[in-house]
């Protein structure tokens, strides 16, 4: 059997992904996300000395907060299955795969198990962050230099 | 409650709550001319919402943009403000596009009470320009 063969044999055998219906989901759940971070975000502006501007640092601290503990107590697995990529690309899908690296790496020590793979899948997602976060700034750069948006 | 009902009556307040009241508000402690400002704020169709203090040298003013504007909301205030500082020469003007400003502001106004007021705009102004 060649590869071309193993491939269409393997596209008529695998059950399509239902893919509107797991984009709603993901839309859905994430959204949800967003807008209990919305939330937390007014809370602090209405009861603290924060402004639109510098509410966004303990909003993002409290929401990967609320995500390790619901991670720890194995809440987060269900959101994640139910949600897909809706609960892997808010900041709570960060929290969420430090602390599932450290549990599941425990038994190794808290040195070498802990300690070198806590990152283990958030390193990737520090790489890329940062890099895009990169890109993002030059396209804002050539933006404000152009005069449509503002600082 | 079914989940059915819990679901309307979610779509209800959220839809409710977008209807909060944008007014113009203008409060005027000094002896400048305050409808100049106001003229200048309402004609702006960027604007959606406004509360303006005037007290002592300073004007303390906070404004809600409408939504398509929010990209260029510093901007708007900067513009804002420019022209303010024009009309008001005597003025220590400053415009902020931030809601916590437009809130603190309206409750300053609502509150009505002259004591402590400079110290608030003080702390006010150095809450806007924190950068993070």
């Amino acid at each position: 059997m060649d590869k071309e063969k193993y491939a269409k044999l393997e596209q008529e055998i695998s059950p399509k992904a239902p893919l509107l219906k797991n984009v709603i989901k993901a839309f859905l759940v994430g959204g949800t996300i967003c807008l209990i971070a919305q939330f937390i975000a007014l809370f602090y502006m209405t009861f603290f000395d924060f402004t639109e501007r510098t509410a966004s640092n303990p909003t993002v601290a409290t929401m990967i907060f609320i995500s390790m503990l619901l991670t720890g107590f194995g809440v987060y697995k269900k959101i994640g299955q139910a949600g897909g990529a809706g609960g892997a690309v808010p900041i709570t899908g960060f929290g969420n795969a430090v602390v599932s690296a450290a549990i599941e790496h425990k038994t190794e020590g808290f040195v070498l198990g802990v300690g070198s793979n806590i990152f283990k899948l958030a390193g990737s997602v520090i790489v890329f962050g940062v890099f895009s976060a990169f890109l993002v700034a030059l396209i804002k750069t050539i933006l404000v230099k152009m005069g449509v948006v503002s600082w | 409650m079914t989940i059915r009902q819990v679901i309307m009556m979610l779509c209800v307040l959220l839809l409710l709550t977008g209807c909060i009241p944008n007014d113009f508000k203008f409060e005027n402690h000094t002896d400048e001319d305050a409808s100049k400002a106001e003229e200048l704020l309402k004609k702006d169709n960027r604007i959606k919402g406004v509360a303006a203090l005037f007290h002592d040298d300073h004007l303390l003013i906070g404004i809600r943009v409408k939504t398509f504007s929010r990209f260029n909301k510093r901007g708007i205030a900067r513009e804002i403000e420019k022209k303010l500082k024009e009309e008001y020469p005597d003025l220590t003007v400053f415009v902020s596009a931030d809601s916590k400003i437009l809130t603190e502001t309206n409750k300053l106004i609502l509150k009505d009470d002259e004591k402590g007021l400079k110290k608030k705009i003080h702390h006010l102004i150095s809450l806007a320009e924190e950068e993070t």
